[in-house]
């Protein structure tokens, strides 16, 4: 017993997803701040100059728009993570979070931010090999992709879960991987910042549910 | 929900509370020993709770609302939930670090809503020591691995049969406790709310808002004992597991009073090692068991 008890599975043909207590949490958790980033207005900064008195930064409507599209696509590809019942499916969300959160970040003007965004990209990408790697070793090994199949089968995927681990640590940008992502915390514009930090630590959390159920 | 279950969780709520604000003054008290201070009581913690309650509210023109005053609110509800998933429903351990990592949510968010540079440094400075959110992660496995279930109750259970897990798992029990120690206050791993950023991510936040947060701490304090006595004694009774409560809170006292503040770099890379470590012992673990 990991998840505290399943509420019911919806099946979308091959997508099947389940309402236990941890994902309906986790699910619920995404799709509230996914609204509240909708709502919220980006804070000022204040930032202290060379010469002269210190200086508010605000974020223009363009690209206020931009950041807050990406915000909302990451926030759903998070909860959709939260409930899929595929690693297949679930590395996909994965990804299409990676992508989201350097597109979060990518309309903020600043060199040091745009680099750490660049730098964050590349081990996004560098990341997709274990991950679908692995996803492509448990289907050869079982024949099938299932979460919910994979429980029952009791097969040796010690190899495949540490590639999965590895893959998800690189996609959200934990430690060892978090210095080119902690730096683009550093933009303005703290609701689209916080759910870079969300989708990560909700992701990891379903990814450690994952990998002790299979 | 009858009336008397209501009221259960009316009473828990009030008892965490109360015994958290409790050991978290007798924190302050054990330090202020320590260094030759007199120190304030022990009953401080709970009246500088109050306090807020009557002060002014004002909010900072750089503020990015609603997600200001929704940071502390769910700092509330974060460690509600986690009291009565753990406590009363003796939930899955996961969801309730699921909960916990929200707390590193909520001090991003409040750290970064108020465009405070010491608050956007606490917040960064939260996300650099996310770090000490792994060897978590390595617990929760290797104590899966060890009971083959990780809902509150059936470890409780199992250790009632095969003993408390303190003594199956020390490296795992270890690394819960550090955890235990960079929550409390003036903790060498503290560096999101160190004094060198003023508050870090508290720095904005007063009157009613700060009253909340201070709430919270307080239930996070008790809930995060309590999971640690459950987990690793095998004492789920909230009452029994109280002396258990104040003697560790004792020995983190004296940990943080005789220990300076870590550099960032340093609080980090000391809890990757200690995750590394954890990380290796679930490895063992995993292959030989």
């Amino acid at each position: 017993m990991i998840d505290g008890g399943i509420f019911g599975i919806v099946p979308f043909g091959d997508i099947i997803f389940k309402y236990s207590m941890f994902s309906t949490i986790g699910f619920v958790i995404a799709i509230t701040f996914t609204i509240l980033v909708y709502l919220t207005k980006p804070e000022k900064q204040l930032e202290a100059q060379k010469f002269g008195e210190d200086k508010l930064i605000d974020i223009p409507l363009h690209e206020l728009k931009n950041r807050r599209y990406m915000a909302i696509v990451c926030g759903i590809a998070t909860a959709g993570a939260m409930l899929t019942q595929d690693i297949f499916d679930f590395a996909l969300f994965l990804t299409l979070v990676g992508i989201a959160n350097i597109g979060i970040v990518s309309a903020v003007k600043r060199e040091h931010v745009l680099n750490a965004s660049f730098q964050y990209g590349l081990t996004s990408i560098i990341a997709t090999l274990p991950l679908f790697g692995a996803s492509a070793l448990i289907l050869a090994k079982t024949g099938t992709l299932s979460i919910l199949e994979l429980h029952h089968l009791n097969k040796n995927l010690l190899f495949e879960k540490i590639l999965y681990g590895l893959g998800m640590a690189g996609e959200t940008g934990v430690a060892p991987y978090y210095a080119a992502k902690a730096e683009m915390f550093r933009a303005p514009g703290s609701p689209y910042i916080l759910m870079i930090h969300l989708s990560s630590l909700l992701l990891i959390v379903r990814t450690v549910e994952i990998l002790l159920t299979i | 929900m009858d009336f008397n279950e209501f009221f259960y969780l009316i009473n828990l709520t009030v008892y965490a509370f109360l015994i958290g604000s409790l050991l978290l003054g007798l924190h302050r008290k054990i330090m202020a020993k320590i260094q030759l201070r007199p120190g304030p009581p022990i009953i401080q913690y709970l009246l500088h709770t109050l306090k807020f309650y009557f002060k002014e509210i004002t909010f900072p023109i750089t503020a990015g609302n609603p997600l200001y005053i929704f940071m502390p609110i769910l700092q509330i509800i974060v460690w509600l939930s986690a009291l009565i998933l753990a406590v009363k429903l003796e939930s899955s351990l996961l969801i309730i670090i699921g909960l916990y990592v929200l707390q590193k949510i909520v001090e991003h968010g409040c750290g970064l809503s108020s465009g405070s540079p010491y608050g956007k440094l606490g917040g960064v400075r939260s996300v650099f020591s996310a770090a000490a959110e792994i060897p978590l992660f390595a617990v929760v496995s290797t104590v899966y691995i060890v009971t083959n279930s990780l809902i509150i109750s059936d470890i409780v259970s199992y250790q009632q049969i095969h003993g408390p897990l303190i003594l199956k798992l020390p490296i795992s029990a270890f690394a819960f406790f550090i955890l235990l120690v960079s929550k409390a206050p003036n903790s060498p791993f503290g560096i999101v709310k160190g004094k060198d950023i003023v508050s870090g991510y508290l720095t904005e936040h007063f009157g009613l808002l700060a009253g909340l947060i201070y709430i919270g701490d307080a239930i996070a304090y008790f809930v995060l004992l309590w999971l640690f006595i459950a987990i690793f004694l095998g004492i789920s009774n909230i009452f029994l597991a109280l002396p258990f409560m104040i003697l560790i809170t004792f020995i983190i006292s004296i940990i943080n009073g005789l220990t300076p503040l870590l550099a960032p770099h340093h609080s980090v890379m000391l809890q990757i090692t200690i995750a590394i470590v954890v990380l290796l012992d679930l490895l063992h673990r995993v292959i030989f068991l």
